[in-house]
């Protein structure tokens, strides 16, 4: 269980990152979705005993983590925002030393199991090749080989699925959905479709405060029967705009496909534009309604 | 946006970010120091003399801003314009930022040049910045009191060395390590650049200019240095021009040194143009390194792997069991490492990559050369090599391996703890759960693998060198590890651990390379300088022990063994603390800078302290009892204060008191070497040999407490004037009449702790002991001692002698006064140890262990001593040399001396009036040697270890001169005054000259005069140097005029006079004065000579040149011509004496060589048959040229000025003509 309490975190500048902060996380998948710059990275960095907190309290298990960060890293798998490697090392032989470092034990030895999670993450056809010769991606995949690896009661990952490729984010959550049966996996994305895939529970972060603590469930029925789908063209937009709050607009064959959001109440009046749609809402509508709320722009 | 404003963005960035950086305000903190410092006077042209009053050269000069900045921009800019320069686009690659600023319009070029014109734009503005507050000390603030140094302010003196001398090497020393860094992208390569051009240029270029290097040789050498100093130093600096040229003419390049200069600022800014071409080519290649890097580091792979590692278990990839698997199946679980296997973990690793860093390759081999083998080119007395044994080879090394491997542990240190954030591993490597304790000690022990290897690697060099001069050139020294264990071991690793650990602090502490660097630079820079330029530097703050061991193969630590011990454990007692600072410090967590605050409130902050305080304890009870021991002991404070008392007290009452003579001195004297300390009895017999009665005796002690006395056998208090005690008898003494005074107290000596790290050159130790009767170190001398007490705020003026102070009677030069007297000295100390004093041994017998020896003068001395050690002996034909055992090389040779030289300086000079002669060796905590009557001391340095090949002959002419001290010294004592001194070393240095010529032929006196005369030329002191017969010892330069100058002057005489008059006068001489209560002068000496001149007006016109006047020709060749004439060939030329005198000097033409070098020293000496020589002679005075022609029955092959070296001058290698095939 993390117990995170009222944590704050302030930059020199002043840059207020974190304002007071209160979440409780019991194990799973839990996704902290938010927009860049929201504190969601300064909010791993803080659980993961990397960075000091101003104020605030985080424990986990019981053991709390500011005072004393030495007792996170035993039970922590970690996958940060940006890494690299010793770049004269192969692949394995970087992930064998991180897993040596990590005191990781199995009973088919290191080496075996090196060969293991480079599998894992499909990297066996690169283990001998010297790390300084990977590609973006393939070092993404030995840095979540390395998060995985041990058996960590916390994993914390940081836009994990940046740079992957469509079947190796898909390979990730898998792996990601496994580790989560029992324990706590903290996953930190902005981009919502690895929380609405992997999370039975999600935090949205605005400018260092939780604006939301709920599932992606939960976010969808609440905006049931509140969205609206219809394609606009270019010159009516504007005025789409001033009327209705609009969750999506994408440019599609020189058209819009404009998805607004519409009180039932507001419906029922027939204020429902010209050749819209009710459809099913999704996360990213509430994730982009909540950062209206917030005035985080669309 | 054009391709100029691109670079010049780029250049303005660098150029602000760098002015941010704090090395560069270290850089130029240290700058302003020194810029003080020079304003003080602390460094200008060796020229003039300021104890005399006259001109000084001026700090303001062009020839000393040339000089200075010779040695700041290579001694120090170097090292920041290598961070400055080198490392700026590691720094972007390690930030990648180089990927977004080549996806603009700026071109790899622009980039290129903007990184370096910024880098380089940083170092000139604080160059700038140096050069205007350097020009406002010296003009504006002229700090000095003493403001002679400083000069009128003329703009030029400052920029033309500027221009001369700095920018090349600026441009030098940013270019090169600019297109390292960019080339190799590792931080250590960048360094190798400075150090090794550094290194090179002061061991070598800069100092290496033997006298039989070619003219050619030397031209090229003054242009291949970057510094420019050998160019200045050999055209104006190395042969004194006077503080008149110095301080007024302009420095002039030549073409040839202006291309060179001009080519050094090339090579640099064709490195950064390299740097953009391999800058370019990387982009287009993508990130691989260069192919010429690539496989250097392959070929550099077969010795870089570590030992017992298995290669392919690195590479190969273990076939994993099922695709399918899940995670759990593989049943993974976390154990944390213990402490001491994560850090051999975190060890290998950091081993692993140093093996692969080309920094190793590069480094280790240059401080191997620097520290090896620039040990084994060591000089000692008559510039001639000296014998190293292993001990003297380890303890050499010590200072070059504690400054190179401190810089290396720096680098390495620094660059490995950095390395997790450079490679953005930091953020998975901080979140693991291995300790902090862990990562430092493994990664100091990977580091501290690169120090043992070092030392390793030394100490297998060292036996090279060692046996490759057994197998070689015959040496007889072998090799033996000890020494090395026990200084390398005991000294240098407790430097090394504390180093480390104090960079791992302070990385910790600051979290930034660049200030790191700039710290540990500083401080090693500000150690070494204090510790060499200011003894207040003591044991306590000496953290690299610097110049901290005194090697003897006597007895290495029995000096200064325990302020060493206590110096190191007080170091590595630091060490735990450190290590916990590195620990709290290290940045595994971002700190807070809100919390940071609150943790600097003075309450968190005073409890912080306080928990510290257990760690720091050892360090300051250690530091306490040097402290204290240092100012308690013989250095300290209470003994300086107790002899400035000694000098405030008595100096206006007995300056002048001249004393009765003392006729007997009686001594018990029983030793405990082991714990340093005498039990002194004694008693002097005083007679009144004056007219007058004396109601007082004044008697100098040492701060021996208490002082039992007696007068005349009864007890006896007399007035302690502090520690000047005055005897008043009863009864005066009446002239004719003699009085005893007795003593009796225990002595340790040296007493207690050194402040800081030295020699003695008097000692009771386990390894021997050496003790002198000059001044009261352990016996109390007769009268007032006018050396005591004296410093800054104690000061009279100098004596002044008038031109004829030498008529009527004039006081000894040295000794304690009036006529010779007896002496009996009685010794007990352990028996393993033999003791010898002045005279002959009249009983030795042991007893319980302790043996006891007395010896007594058969003719009286005027001076005593006593040296003990435990030797073996060597005896000869009335001689004996008393050597530690394993000192046996040069025995032979020095016996064979020391009979020459009794049984040739009896027939030159005066017969040997004692039965025995010997010398004694002592331990080399000084480097000296002193001709007490028939008891000869030699530091085991001079004679015992001298290499003595048949080239030198060293350890004979040491010998020959301290043996012909028993004439020129003791038979004859000089007279105190201007040129007395000369009767001793410039009579002994002539003594040497004929015994050479004696036993070993013409070649090896030529060879050692001319060697004499280039120690005059370099050492000599235009301005400040005397005419022999006003020579005191007091200005710069009097050393070499007393002794190589005084030494040629009887030899030019000697050939003036004819040898056999020259040798009867000196007889004469001294059987004049021996004894006379007259102690003689030059001018006695010429008094006597002049009677046996055989023509006296040239004799007077040769004492007036050479005498009383300061001339010393230098001859140069023109016009030369050979032709054949009939059956001859004549040979014309002018000859012009561009320097003083009037001098009758040799011409020869020559053909083949005179010698040869091959079989045995009397083969050796043998004129060679195919050699020819014709002469003629050429009288010159001062700016006189005239015509000469020599006709010479073979063909001449060159023309040289006094072949056989019978006249003095100033670069005699100038004055050599050859002609062309």
């Amino acid at each position: 269980m993390l117990e995170i309490r009222d944590l704050v975190k302030v930059y020199p500048g002043p840059v207020a990152a974190l304002q007071g902060v209160s979440l409780d996380v019991s194990k799973g998948m839990f996704g902290l979705l938010g927009p860049n710059g929201a504190g969601k990275t300064t909010l791993m960095r803080i659980v993961a005993g990397l960075l000091e907190p101003t104020s605030g309290t985080v424990v986990f298990n019981g053991e709390d983590i500011v005072s004393d960060p030495r007792r996170i890293r035993r039970q922590l798998g970690y996958l940060p925002q940006d890494f690299g490697f010793y770049p004269h090392l192969s692949g394995e032989a970087m992930l064998r030393y991180l897993l040596v470092l990590k005191g990781v034990q199995a009973p088919q030895g290191l080496k075996k199991l090196a060969a293991e999670l480079l599998e894992r993450v499909n990297l066996t056809y690169a283990a001998r090749r010297k790390v300084k010769g990977y590609s973006g991606g393939m070092k993404q995949r030995l840095g979540i080989a390395q998060a995985l690896a041990g058996n960590p009661r916390l994993i914390i990952v940081d836009e994990p699925t940046a740079g992957l490729d469509p079947e190796e984010r898909i390979r990730f959550y898998r792996l990601l959905a496994e580790l989560a049966e029992d324990r706590t996996v903290l996953l930190s994305t902005h981009i919502v479709e690895d929380i609405s895939v992997l999370c039975p529970r999600v935090a949205i972060m605005y400018d260092g405060r939780f604006v939301a603590d709920t599932t992606p469930g939960e976010a969808r029925d609440r905006l049931a029967g509140t969205i609206y789908q219809g394609e606009v063209a270019k010159e009516d937009l504007a005025g789409i705009e001033r009327r209705y709050r609009i969750t999506q607009a994408i440019l599609i064959e020189g058209r819009n496909q404009v998805r607004v959001h519409m009180p039932a109440e507001e419906a029922a009046s027939g204020a429902v534009p010209e050749g819209f749609a009710s459809v099913a809402p999704t996360l990213e509508d509430a994730y982009l309604l909540l950062a209206q709320a917030n005035g985080a722009g669309s | 946006m054009n391709s100029f404003t691109r670079w010049w963005e780029v250049t303005r960035r660098e150029l602000f970010s760098g002015l941010r950086r704090p090395a560069y305000w270290v850089l130029f903190a240290i700058l302003l120091l020194m810029a003080w410092g020079w304003s003080e006077g602390a460094v200008t042209i060796s020229s003039g003399d300021s104890t005399v009053g006259g001109e000084r050269s001026h700090v303001t000069s062009v020839f000393a801003q040339s000089m200075i900045q010779c040695i700041v921009v290579m001694g120090i800019g170097a090292w920041f314009l290598a961070i400055a320069a080198g490392l700026v686009v590691i720094r972007d690659l390690e930030l990648q930022v180089t990927e977004v600023f080549h996806s603009t319009r700026l071109t790899p070029r622009e980039y290129v040049w903007g990184k370096f014109a910024g880098a380089v734009g940083v170092f000139f503005v604080i160059w700038i910045l140096y050069l205007c507050m350097g020009a406002f000390f010296n003009h504006v603030v002229a700090a000095g009191e003493d403001t002679r140094h400083i000069g009128p302010f003329i703009l030029a003196n400052y920029l033309s060395p500027t221009v001369l001398f700095g920018l090349p090497q600026i441009l030098l020393f940013a270019g090169v390590p600019f297109f390292l860094g960019t080339w190799t992208r590792r931080p250590i390569v960048v360094f190798f650049f400075p150090i090794l051009v550094l290194l090179v240029t002061l061991t070598f270029l800069t100092t290496w200019s033997p006298d039989w290097l070619p003219p050619d040789v030397n031209r090229a050498l003054m242009l291949v240095d970057p510094s420019g100093f050998r160019w200045l130093n050999e055209t104006f600096l190395k042969v004194d021009r006077g503080v008149e040229f110095y301080n007024t003419a302009v420095l002039r390049p030549d073409a040839g040194f202006l291309l060179s200069r001009v080519a050094f600022g090339l090579i640099g800014l064709a490195a950064v143009g390299g740097a953009a071409m391999s800058y370019s080519a990387r982009l287009r290649r993508g990130a691989s390194e260069s192919r010429l890097l690539r496989s250097f580091v392959r070929a550099m792979k077969p010795f870089a792997r570590v030992p017992g590692r298995r290669r392919a278990r690195v590479t190969e990839a273990a076939e994993p069991s099922s695709a399918d698997a899940t995670l759990r199946d593989l049943d993974m679980a976390t154990e944390p490492l213990g402490f001491w296997r994560a850090a051999r973990v975190i060890g290998r690793e950091e081993v692993r990559e140093l093996v692969r860093r080309p920094g190793m390759y590069l480094f280790v081999p240059l401080i191997l050369y620097q520290s090896v083998f620039a040990t084994f080119i060591a000089i000692g007395p008559f510039n001639s090599p000296l014998l190293l044994t292993s001990g003297a080879v380890a303890v050499r090394q010590l200072n070059t391996l504690s400054l190179l491997v401190c810089f290396l542990l720096l680098f390495y240190t620094v660059e490995s703890l950095h390395k997790e954030r450079s490679r953005r591993l930091a953020e998975i490597f901080n979140a693991s759960p291995i300790g902090t304790g862990s990562i430092l000690l493994g990664k100091t022990i990977g580091n501290s693998m690169v120090a043992g290897l070092i030392l390793a690697l030394g100490v297998v060099a060292s036996w090279g060198v060692i046996v490759w001069h057994q197998l070689f050139e015959g040496s007889p020294v072998g090799f033996d590890i000890v020494p090395f264990v026990v200084t390398w071991g005991g000294v240098l690793a407790p430097t090394f651990i504390f180093w480390t650990a104090l960079v791992t602090a302070l990385f910790a502490f600051f979290r930034n390379r660049y200030a790191v660097y700039g710290l540990g630079f500083a401080l090693i820079i500000y150690t070494v300088y204090r510790m060499d330029f200011d003894d207040s530097f003591g044991w306590v703050l000496n953290w690299m022990a610097w110049n901290a061991v005194q090697w003897s193969d006597m007895g290495a630590f029995s000096l200064q063994g325990t302020e060493l011990f206590l110096n190191r454990v007080l170091y590595l007692s630091l060490v735990p603390l450190l290590v916990a600072l590195a620990v709290k410090w290290f940045g595994r967590q971002d700190r807070d800078a809100t919390r940071l605050v609150h943790r600097m409130r003075p309450k968190p902050l005073l409890i912080g302290v306080l928990r510290l305080i257990p760690w720091a304890v050892p360090a300051i009870v250690l530091a306490l009892v040097l402290f204290f021991g240092g100012r308690a002991g013989r250095e300290g404070d209470a003994a300086e204060e107790a002899q400035k008392d000694y000098w405030r007290e008595n100096v206006a009452t007995w300056t002048d008191f001249e004393m009765p003579s003392v006729s007997n001195v009686d001594l018990d004297l029983d030793f405990e070497p082991a714990e340093r300390t005498a039990s002194v009895r004694g008693e002097y017999t005083f007679h009144n040999h004056r007219d007058y009665a004396y109601e007082q005796i004044p008697v100098t002690a040492g701060q021996w407490d208490p002082i039992d006395w007696t007068l005349n056998g009864e007890p006896h208090e007399p007035d302690d004037r502090s520690n000047l005690f005055v005897f008043e008898p009863v009864d005066p003494l009446q002239p004719g009449d003699s009085l005893t005074i007795g003593f009796s107290y225990d002595l340790e000596y040296p007493r207690g702790m050194a402040k800081g790290p030295g020699g003695a050159g008097q000692f009771i130790l386990e390894s021997g002991i050496v003790l002198t009767a000059f001044s009261p170190t352990f016996l109390p001398t007769p009268g007032y001692n006018e050396q005591i007490g004296v410093d800054g705020d104690n000061t009279s003026e100098p004596k002044d002698y008038p031109d004829d102070f030498y008529e009527g009677e004039t006081e000894p030069l040295f000794g304690w006064g009036g006529a010779p007297f007896t002496v009996r000295t009685r010794i007990t100390l352990p028996e393993e140890y033999t003791a010898n004093g002045v005279g002959q041994l009249v009983s030795d017998e042991v007893t319980d262990g302790r043996r006891t020896v007395v010896w007594e003068t058969d003719y009286p001395v005027d001076l005593f001593n006593v040296v003990a050690g435990k030797y073996a002996v060597k005896e000869g034909d009335g001689t004996a040399i008393y050597y530690h055992p394993e000192h046996d090389y040069n025995i032979e040779e020095m016996s064979a001396a020391l009979d020459a030289a009794r049984k040739y300086f009896s027939e030159w000079f005066h017969p040997f009036p004692w039965d025995l002669l010997k010398i004694s060796e002592f331990a080399a905590f000084a480097t000296y040697a002193q001709g007490f009557p028939t008891n000869i001391t030699f530091s085991e340095g001079i004679g015992f270890l001298a290499k003595s090949d048949p080239r030198s002959h060293v350890a004979f002419l040491v010998v020959a001169h301290e043996a012909a001290h028993q004439w020129w010294g003791n038979l004859l004592t000089p007279g105190q005054g201007p040129g007395g001194n000369i009767l001793s070393e410039g009579m002994a240095h002539y003594s040497t000259i004929l015994l050479h010529e004696q036993v070993y032929g013409d070649r090896y006196r030529i060879e050692f005069t001319k060697r004499l005369e280039q120690m005059y030329g370099d050492q000599r002191f235009v301005d400040s140097e005397q005419p022999l017969v006003k020579t005191d010892g007091s200005r710069s330069g009097d050393q070499t005029v007393t002794y190589d100058k005084g030494g040629w002057v009887p030899w030019m005489l000697h050939q003036e006079m004819g040898r056999e008059n020259i040798l009867a006068g000196l007889q004469a001489f001294i059987a004049k004065y021996n004894p006379d209560p007259d102690f003689p002068v030059i001018q006695d000496m010429l008094a006597v000579l002049r009677d046996f001149a055989p023509d006296t007006a040239a004799f007077d016109a040769f004492a007036e040149q050479w005498f009383f006047d300061v001339v010393v020709p230098e001859y140069r060749f023109s016009d030369v011509t050979k032709t054949r004439e009939g059956g001859e060939w004549v040979v014309r030329g002018t000859l012009e004496n561009v320097g003083t005198s009037r001098m009758r000097v040799q011409v020869g033409a020559t053909a083949g060589e005179r010698w040869s070098d091959e079989g045995d020293d009397a083969s050796r000496t043998v004129v060679n048959e195919d050699y020819r020589d014709a002469r003629t002679e050429v009288v010159l005075g001062a700016g006189e040229s005239a015509e000469f022609v020599i006709r010479a029955a073979f063909e001449p092959e060159r023309v040289l000025i006094d072949p056989d070296a019978l006249v003095l001058q100033l670069n005699r290698d100038m004055a050599v003509f050859e002609f062309e095939e």
